[in-house]
């Protein structure tokens, strides 16, 4: 997987000489394996506090679904029913721990890049690491939302018609159309996080802000577009020609820009 | 025939319009512990970071082990640098960072790891956020000294260690070093702490090369002499002059390079002290030219 650069002996750049030939090129056998592995090592750096990707993330679902039973519990207290409360379905908690992944992609690159180049990591192989982790969590979070979905639809609502996976577009479409979702919101939310940092590792401020307005400018050009052509009619009609999976698909594309994009960038990054 | 680990040729970089590396020539080779002296802001972390491809240069050649070390694997994995600033993840403690350091270094000795942690009293549970700065000097001690990387920088590794911490570190370096052998670069502006210690002195001043030469040598390289005044002053009258105090009708002037026997004994005839100069001392007449108004510091500086 690793292309390794083809070997630049010393005398090419620098001619003839003594130095070159006392230079020590070469190898010592290392030993390999996935502990080793340049980017799996990536990958348990991200893990070896698990409690960034792994435990807060729930933390904060667990307290977000304290919250929501509370206010079905008052729903209840109030109406001594356990009706179906429909209106429920309309908060946000089920998405609270993306918020925080966001902040999790942001310091993947801000805090644990510049760790992983003083411990000889490069740059290509931590974001191919990094990348990969972000795969791996967004497929556990979206598993786990996606079952548990059907548990609170199977449980009615935690027994008093609560909603909290059960919520905005989940629950509707099956398992895995609930899985495909959330797998392709978390992984735009870690990348888009990671990927503005790496502009900001490489470029600061001004990257940042050049970053910025060119995205505004695109939002900006297509919504010109779209007025002065008077095709706003014809963009609805597309979001509704690709459905609900077709927009979850283009977010998952929109990761893979990103992703790709920060591949390139943090080539050439610095750490402060 | 010793080998070399590191070169450099005109190497520069450039932040803005600032230099922070001016067309730096460097050599180093294996198995040597090299002294990366100079005041704040000379250059020296800059130095450090082209030498681990941390940074990229502006201009100039690099090599260590033979390629440009930023981005090729086979290079970065002989190299340890925690810097002085070194940036950890928010919720690291050093616990996190000794798990995953033998991941990444292929001789890290777990067992010397542990043995330093409790030498340097280190908190392994405390967030590295927390850490006093002695705490968080001793990470970076640890992890450099148990990679036992082959080209290791110590990126000012005194701060905020106590004296006992200090004479541990250097205990253990040369312990270690004396076992297994490597090419390890020190930099710091403590230079008496490390003086001992060294055996070659790389000097750097606003991103230039001033000194680049055997500990030993730079040590013997001046001599200062002590007595009355105005004898003091007719003795070193056609010599080079790097250094002078004065207090009251006393003086003491440092010169630059050694005297012979027939000068000592005439020297010692005249009632005046001989003195070697120390690392610190010398370093100041070459670099601090502001400090103790010796204008003419400057002109030695290539000699």
């Amino acid at each position: 997987m690793t292309p390794t650069p083809a070997p630049r002996t010393a005398d090419a750049t620098h001619g003839a000489g003594g130095h070159a030939a006392a230079l020590v090129a070469g190898s010592r056998p290392s030993a390999r394996g996935l502990q080793r592995n340049p980017i799996w090592r990536v990958v348990r750096l991200h893990a070896v506090n698990p409690s960034v990707f792994f435990g807060v993330p729930w933390i904060i679902l667990g307290g977000a679904w304290a919250v929501s039973m509370i206010i079905g519990l008052i729903g209840l207290g109030a109406t001594g029913s356990t009706e179906d409360m429909v209106g429920m379905r309309y908060s946000w908690a089920v998405l609270s721990p993306q918020w925080y992944l966001v902040v999790v992609g942001v310091q993947a690159i801000g805090l644990t890049f510049p760790f992983a180049l003083g411990f000889g990591s490069t740059r290509r192989d931590f974001w191919l690491g990094t990348a990969l982790m972000f795969v791996l969590v967004s497929a556990e979070m979206a598993v786990a939302t996606a079952t548990l979905v059907q548990i609170e639809k199977a449980t009615h609502g935690w027994g008093i018609g609560m909603h909290m996976f059960d919520a905005l577009w989940y629950g509707q479409n099956g398992w895995l159309f609930d899985f495909y979702s959330t797998f392709a919101v978390q992984l735009l939310v870690l990348f888009i996080g990671a990927f503005a940092t790496t502009v900001y590792m490489r470029w600061r401020i001004p990257g940042m802000m050049v970053l910025t307005f060119v995205a505004i400018a695109i939002v900006l050009a297509l919504v010109a577009i779209a007025t002065f052509t008077r095709s706003w009619g014809a963009v609805y009609a597309w979001l509704a020609g690709i459905g609900l999976v077709g927009l979850f698909s283009v977010l998952l594309g929109l990761a893979a820009v990103c992703a790709v994009g920060g591949y390139l960038v943090i080539h050439r990054a610095t750490p402060r | 025939m010793t080998a070399t680990v590191a070169r450099t040729r005109g190497l520069v970089k450039r932040y803005g319009s600032f230099t922070a590396i001016d067309a730096v020539d460097l050599e180093l080779t294996e198995n040597r512990i090299y002294g990366l002296l100079g005041r704040n802001g000379a250059g020296k972390t800059t130095l450090m970071q082209l030498l681990t491809g941390q940074i990229f240069p502006n201009g100039g050649e690099l090599e260590v082990f033979g390629r440009p070390p930023a981005e090729h694997a086979d290079v970065l994995r002989r190299l340890c640098f925690i810097a002085e600033a070194q940036r950890y993840p928010d919720t690291f403690t050093p616990a996190h960072v000794l798990a995953a350091a033998p991941w990444y270094f292929e001789n890290w000795d777990a067992a010397f790891a542990e043995r330093l942690v409790a030498d340097f009293r280190l908190p392994l549970k405390r967030r590295i956020k927390k850490l006093s700065r002695g705490q968080l000097s001793a990470v970076g001690v640890i992890v450099g000294l148990a990679s036992r990387a082959d080209l290791t920088f110590f990126d000012e590794p005194y701060l905020g260690l106590d004296a006992v911490a200090r004479h541990i570190f250097y205990d253990r370096l040369l312990e270690d070093y004396a076992e297994h052998p490597r090419t390890v670069v020190l930099s710091t502006h403590l230079i008496d702490e490390v003086a001992n210690l060294l055996e070659h002195v790389i000097l750097i001043d606003q991103g230039r090369i001033l000194l680049d030469r055997d500990a030993e040598e730079v040590r013997g390289s001046a001599t200062t002499i002590a007595g009355a005044a105005s004898v003091v002053d007719s003795f070193v009258a056609d010599r080079a002059v790097i250094g002078r105090d004065r207090l009251g009708g006393l003086a003491s002037v440092t010169i630059d390079g050694r005297l012979d026997r027939a000068e000592r004994v005439r020297a010692a005839e005249l009632g005046l002290e001989l003195a070697p100069v120390s690392l610190q001392q010398l370093i100041v007449h070459l670099t601090g030219t502001d400090l103790d108004g010796a204008g003419d510091a400057e002109g030695k500086a290539a000699a």
